[in-house]
C-alpha cells in the first residue's frame, strides 16, 4: 500500500503549526460573557462559548449567521462521527492549523480513533499502516487535495466515488472546505487553545 | 417597523467628545475623548433609510453634538426627512454661536438641553462650574429665535430631590419659556461613568425601550447602550456592527424585540 495521493503540500504537523499554547495572545480580544452583543447572548448561555464563538461575537450578525452553519456542517449529520473527524483533523493538519489541530484530536479521540490514527492524519508517517479501511484513505486523500489549488487528481476522485455516494461526496466536500475556513480564520486570528484541551493533549501524549 | 415594539426613533452618536465631563456621563465624555464620529454623511443616510424602513422620528446625541461646526445644518438637513431631536448641554450658545442655530426655527428640530438641579450649586457639582448660568442664558436666547426647547433633567436617584425643589425646577423651566410638555425627568443610569461613581440606577436590556442607536462603533438596542468605560465602548447591547444598509440592525433589533418574554418592556420607564 502506498499513501493517498496528495498535492505535493507539505504536512503540517504540529510542531510547526505555530507557537505552542499559550505563548502569544489572540489577535483580537474574545468578547467576554459580561459584554456579549444581545444576538451573541445565548451562545454564551452554558459558560465559555469557545474562542472562535468569542471572536465572532466581535461581529454579532456575523455570528448570528456563521455559528449554526458551522454547527450544521461540523455537527452530527448522516455521516459517521468517525469519518468526519478523520476529514476535519486531516484538513487542519494538512493547512497547519495548531488552534484546530489540537481540538480536533481531543475530539477524534473522543470518538474513538486510536492515538495512532491520530498520529498518521497529523502527519507522523503510517497513513497506510493506521488507515486500512479504503473508504477512509479515500477521505484522507480527498481532503489533501481540497488544501491545495486546481482540479483534483482523477485518482482521486474515483478513490471518493468508489466509496461515497453523491450527497456523502457533497457533505464530505463541504466539511474539508468549512475546516480550511475556520483553519485560516483560527490561525490567522492566533487563537488559543483552551486549557482543558491542552491537558487533554498532555495527558495522551499528544501535545 | 410598526408591526414590532421597536420604538419610532432612530437615535445617533454624532460624536463622543464634549467639552464638560459630568459626573454620572455615560459615555465617558470630556474634551480629550475620542470622536467616535459619525460622518455627515452617513447621519443623513441614516436618516433617509430610517423613513423609508417607517420610522417616524430622530435623534442626535453624544458627547456634545454642537462641537461640530456643521452640526446645525445636518440637522435642517435630517429634519426635512424626520421630525429631529438634537439633545445638548448649551453651553457652546452665546451670542455669536447660537446665531448658527438660527436655521433650526424653520426646521422640524427640537433641542433637549440638560439642567438638572433647580440652583446653580448642585447642578454644575454635578456637571460643570458655570453650567446652570450657561444654559440659563442660552435657553431665553434659543426660545427667542423660535426653536424649540425640550429640557432634559437627569437626577441621581440617591440625591435628595424633594418635591419642593422639583417645583423650583419646573417653574424655572416655564419663566425660560419652556412648557410642561417639553419637561422630561429621568434616572442617572449606572452604565459609564455613573458606574465607575457608583452613581444610577442598573438598567438590563429589559428596563429599556428598544430604539435603534446608531453609533460609528455598530448599532445598539438604545441610546443607553453605547457607553464607554475605561476607554472601551461597551457591547453587551450592541445589535449588529453593520449601520448601512439600516435594515441589517433594524431587522436584527426587530428579531430580539420579538424574542423577548411578553411584559419586557422598559420597567424604569427610561426614555
Amino acid at each position: 500500500m502506498t499513501d493517498p495521493p496528495t498535492t505535493g503540500i507539505p504536512i503540517g504537523r504540529l510542531a510547526e503549526a505555530g507557537a505552542p499554547t499559550g505563548e502569544r495572545g489572540p489577535l483580537v480580544a474574545l468578547v467576554e460573557a459580561d459584554q456579549a452583543p444581545l444576538l451573541a447572548r445565548p451562545y454564551f448561555a452554558d459558560g465559555d462559548p469557545g474562542p472562535i464563538v468569542a471572536a465572532l461575537a466581535q461581529v454579532p450578525e456575523m455570528l448570528e449567521a456563521t455559528a449554526p452553519f458551522l454547527g450544521r456542517v461540523l455537527g452530527p449529520s448522516c455521516l459517521p462521527a468517525r469519518i468526519k473527524e478523520i476529514a476535519i483533523l486531516r484538513t487542519s493538519a494538512r493547512a497547519s492549523c495548531r488552534y484546530c489541530i489540537e481540538a480536533h484530536t481531543v475530539v477524534a479521540r473522543d470518538v474513538g480513533l486510536s492515538v495512532a490514527e491520530v498520529r498518521a492524519l497529523r502527519g507522523e508517517p503510517g497513513v497506510e499502516a493506521a488507515f486500512g479501511d479504503p473508504a477512509e484513505r479515500a477521505v484522507i486523500g480527498w481532503c489533501d487535495a481540497l488544501v491545495g489549488t486546481g482540479p483534483v487528481g482523477k485518482d482521486i476522485k474515483a478513490g471518493l466515488r468508489g466509496a461515497f455516494a453523491d450527497h456523502e461526496v457533497v457533505e464530505l466536500t463541504l466539511l474539508g472546505a468549512t475546516t480550511l475556513l475556520l483553519n485560516r480564520f483560527c490561525t490567522a486570528l492566533d487563537l488559543p487553545t483552551s486549557p482543558e484541551v491542552a491537558a487533554r493533549l498532555v495527558a495522551e501524549g499528544l501535545s | 417597523m410598526s408591526e414590532h415594539t421597536v420604538g419610532g426613533r432612530v437615535w445617533m452618536y454624532s460624536n463622543y467628545h464634549c467639552n464638560m465631563a459630568c459626573t454620572y456621563c455615560l459615555t465617558d465624555s470630556a474634551p480629550s475623548s475620542p470622536r467616535r464620529a459619525l460622518s455627515t454623511q452617513a447621519m443623513v443616510t441614516v436618516a433617509r433609510q430610517a423613513a423609508d424602513l417607517g420610522f417616524s422620528s430622530l435623534g442626535v446625541t453624544g458627547g456634545e453634538p454642537f462641537l461640530r461646526a456643521d452640526m446645525a445644518e445636518t440637522l435642517v438637513r435630517m429634519a426635512a426627512v424626520l421630525p429631529t431631536l438634537v439633545l445638548s448641554n448649551a453651553t457652546l450658545f452665546g451670542p455669536e454661536r447660537a446665531e448658527r442655530l438660527r436655521p433650526l426655527a424653520d426646521a422640524d428640530v427640537a433641542v433637549q438641553i440638560s439642567l438638572d438641579r433647580a440652583e446653580a450649586a448642585p447642578n454644575d457639582e454635578l456637571r460643570a462650574p458655570g453650567n446652570h448660568a450657561r444654559v440659563v442664558d442660552a435657553i431665553p436666547r434659543l426660545v427667542g429665535m423660535g426653536i424649540r426647547v425640550r429640557i432634559g433633567t437627569t437626577l441621581d436617584p440617591d440625591a435628595d430631590v424633594d418635591d419642593e425643589e422639583r417645583s423650583r425646577l419646573c417653574a424655572l423651566h416655564r419663566d425660560l419659556g419652556v412648557s410642561d410638555d417639553d419637561h422630561v425627568v429621568r434616572p442617572v443610569v449606572r452604565r459609564g461613568r455613573a458606574a465607575a461613581a457608583d452613581m444610577g440606577v442598573r438598567a438590563t436590556v429589559a428596563d429599556l425601550p428598544p430604539e435603534l442607536t446608531i453609533t460609528a462603533d455598530g448599532a445598539f438596542w438604545s441610546p443607553f447602550g453605547p457607553t464607554v468605560r475605561d476607554g472601551r465602548v461597551d457591547t453587551d447591547l450592541l445589535v449588529t456592527r453593520t449601520i448601512d444598509p439600516l435594515h441589517i440592525p433594524a431587522e436584527a433589533l426587530a428579531r430580539l424585540v420579538d424574542g423577548q418574554a411578553p411584559g419586557d418592556d422598559a420597567r424604569l420607564g427610561i426614555r
